[in-house]
């Protein structure tokens, strides 16, 4: 029974460490894509080639050394992510860029394909297998310059539209994007919007007070309520041990102050030497005594003192 | 020859010696903010006001405004400097919850279960953070900062500073100083205000004794409580988390080893290293603008907001309660959250009315209901301004 308990437990240990892992790269997505650049931006070397764009849609740093990006779904290992570039650590909710220019020594974000040649993108996790993401590239609507990505940045949805259809969380973009946000990087902050809806912060004090007072008033019933329960308990248990007696048991008479008094009758009783009311008039100095303990002892925190042999 | 090259030497390295000291570098700022900060010290020892809070902060404020040369690592301000390290649990937020956590260890909240009603005092207290809130927008602050000055009428130091590190960073120190400033001055600021919105008969107004709370009540109270609070604001989980975990580890009975760190150790180590880089933080080229005094300004209304929607919220409550159940109104400034020296003062302005009515017991579940409420509002003005 206890082995067996032991190895429920390390199953269980291990598949949740497989679901973490598969979490963390399952953060990552393919956000947008450039397939022709003629007039786009330019590479560390000044040339212009197509690139792809990865998201990360978490709030934790995901490093993304040892996946895969290939082209082609027969070979998921086709460029593999170098190791031990710390670039390719991506921060909470940001991009980076691989450059599609079938250059890879050129450096880690240089892969070894062109996307004119390709029909489909998939980014696949360091097991080589798992397919993280991919894309098919609909070359008849994109023109040179043109990319084609996520309307909202990793999110699978256009707009309020929920489907998780690609034809509308993917798109032609109004213009492209790389290494920063596909929509909202020139939206304004909340409180701004929020400021020219309520300038003088009427609707948000009366909200945020409305919002204030159900949480308290949630508790109030809940406490209210719960509080009758336990009176009505503690009454019939009163009523119980007051059965023998006969005698009745109010509300009142069970008040704190009740409690208060029975204690301190109960302390005065058990406590024989508060119960007196002359004082003795006796001063009595007891010698402080030092427990002996080992690890208080100053003997054994000292260097013994060398002697000579 | 050789012997003035020496002189020479030794003189040019005295003279760049006595640009590094702090009498070379000293402005009227620094001289401003060293004495503001021994008045601190000297508020705290000579009055007894908060002094566990305004000792560290006012030392705190000496140390961040000895005039430095700059780029030696010392700095709070400066990446890598020991202060820095320190005033990263300010920064990133860290120190308030361990202080929340201490707080509900410490808390009894016997006051507010067996008198429920009293948490709605709690909520009306919070009127002093939306009013400053709007005010602060009318002033010409931004949304985010008016949010982060609002936050100083909740009387809740560490909410101020960890809704500040998020809302408005750059005007942490001023809102952290503001809002302990006027935590440790409630006896000052509270007493004219509630005289002056009650009638003498309302002051002698004697409510019942509370209730016995049973054990299982005290142990449902942070789990429920938790509960329903971060369902509905889940922004503020820091602070309520910590807030409903310390409590249940003072009331489960069976985590007392945890419950007494948490109320003693922990939050003294907090409250020291929060005081003393809260305290640095107000280095004068950063502090002495005009819009810390205007911080100033606001948060001084929104206790005065706060304080008055609280017992005018009682007034208005008893209304509607029977005879027998009605509330003194004295109890109506605790809704702040400045525990427990609000209760204190209903209870000192109470008893100069009535020697016999004792009302700290009532008046601590509107302050503790506080602490909830503006660790709730908090969150919601995270939610909307960040």
């Amino acid at each position: 029974m206890k082995r067996s308990c032991i190895i429920l437990a390390l199953l269980g240990l291990l598949i949740s460490t497989n679901v973490l892992y598969s979490q963390n790269m399952s953060d990552i997505r393919i956000n947008e894509i450039l397939v022709t650049n003629t007039d786009d931006f330019e590479d560390d070397f000044g040339n212009k080639s197509g690139w792809i764009e990865l998201f990360n849609t978490s709030y934790a740093t995901v490093d993304i050394s040892g996946c895969y990006l290939t082209n082609d779904p027969e070979n998921l290992t086709k460029y593999l992510i170098p190791r031990g570039d710390i670039l390719t650590k991506i921060k909470p909710r940001q991009h980076t860029l691989f450059w599609a220019d079938s250059e890879p020594y050129r450096g880690t974000f240089h892969i070894n394909f062109l996307l004119t040649d390709s029909k489909e993108i998939l980014l696949v996790s360091s097991d080589g297998r798992t397919i993280l993401d991919r894309v098919v590239i609909p070359h008849s609507l994109l023109s040179e310059n043109v990319s084609y990505g996520r309307f909202r940045d990793g999110i699978e949805v256009k707009g309020d539209d929920k489907s998780t259809d690609i034809e509308k969380t993917w798109g032609v973009l109004s213009r492209t994007s790389p290494s920063t946000n596909n929509y909202g990087a020139d939206i304004e902050p909340p409180g701004m919007v929020l400021m020219k809806v309520d300038p003088f912060g009427a609707i948000m004090s009366f909200t945020a007070m409305s919002v204030v007072f159900i949480s308290l008033i949630l508790l109030y019933v809940v406490f209210k309520n719960t509080g009758k329960y336990n009176m009505s308990l503690s009454r019939k248990k009163a009523e119980r041990a007051a059965a023998g007696s006969k005698r009745k048991v109010s509300e009142e008479e069970i008040s704190a102050e009740l409690f208060a008094a029975i204690s301190a009758a109960l302390h005065t009783y058990f406590e024989d030497d508060e119960a007196h009311d002359i004082e003795h008039t006796i001063l009595t100095i007891d010698k402080v005594t030092r427990n002996y303990s080992p690890w208080s002892s100053k003997i054994y925190t000292l260097r013994e003192t060398p002697k000579k042999s | 020859m050789e012997n003035n090259g020496i002189f020479s030497l030794l003189a040019e390295n005295l003279k760049t010696f006595l640009q590094y000291t702090g009498f070379a570098n000293a402005t009227f700022g620094h001289i401003l903010m060293i004495l503001i900060g021994l008045l601190f010290i000297y508020l705290a020892i000579k009055k007894d006001w908060e002094p566990l809070l305004l000792i560290p902060i006012g030392f705190g404020i000496v140390i961040g405004n000895i005039p430095l040369f700059p780029g030696l690592s010392i700095s709070v301000y400066e990446e890598g400097s020991v202060l820095n390290i320190l005033y990263q649990g300010v920064q990133k937020g860290f120190y308030p919850p361990l202080i929340f956590l201490g707080i509900g260890a410490m808390t009894d909240f016997s006051a507010l279960i067996s008198n429920p009603k009293l948490m709605l005092i709690g909520a009306a207290a919070q009127f002093g953070i939306f009013g400053a809130y709007a005010i602060a927008l009318i002033a010409g602050f931004a949304p985010a900062e008016a949010g982060a000055i609002g936050i100083i009428g909740g009387a809740d130091g560490p909410t101020a500073i960890f809704l500040s590190s998020r809302l408005a960073p750059d005007l942490m120190g001023a809102i952290a100083v503001s809002a302990y400033s006027y935590m440790a001055l409630v006896p000052v600021i509270q007493p004219p205000i509630m005289r002056l919105l009650t009638t003498h008969k309302e002051r002698l107004i004697r409510m019942k004794p509370p209730r016995a709370v049973s054990q299982t009540e005290k142990k449902l109270f942070p789990i429920i409580g938790f509960l329903l609070t971060a369902f509905i604001v889940p922004s503020g989980l820091p602070l309520l988390g910590m807030l409903f975990f310390g409590n249940l580890l003072k009331e489960s009975g069976v985590t007392k080893r945890l419950a007494e760190t948490a109320r003693g150790p922990l939050i003294d180590i907090v409250t020291i290293l929060i005081g003393v880089t809260v305290g640095c933080s107000t280095q004068a080229d950063k502090f002495l603008q005009l819009k810390s005094i205007y911080i100033f300004g606001l948060g001084a209304g929104s206790f005065v907001i706060a304080t008055t929607a609280g017992v005018l919220f009682v007034k208005i409550f008893n209304l509607v309660l029977k005879e027998g159940n009605k509330i003194n109104p004295l109890i109506g400034n605790s809704g702040v959250s400045a525990v427990p020296d609000s209760a204190r003062v209903s209870n000192s302005v109470g008893l100069e009315y009535d020697k016999t009515n004792y009302l700290l017991m009532h008046a601590m579940g509107p302050n503790v209901a506080g602490v909830i409420g503006s660790a709730v509002a908090a969150g919601i003005l995270l939610g909307f301004l960040s």
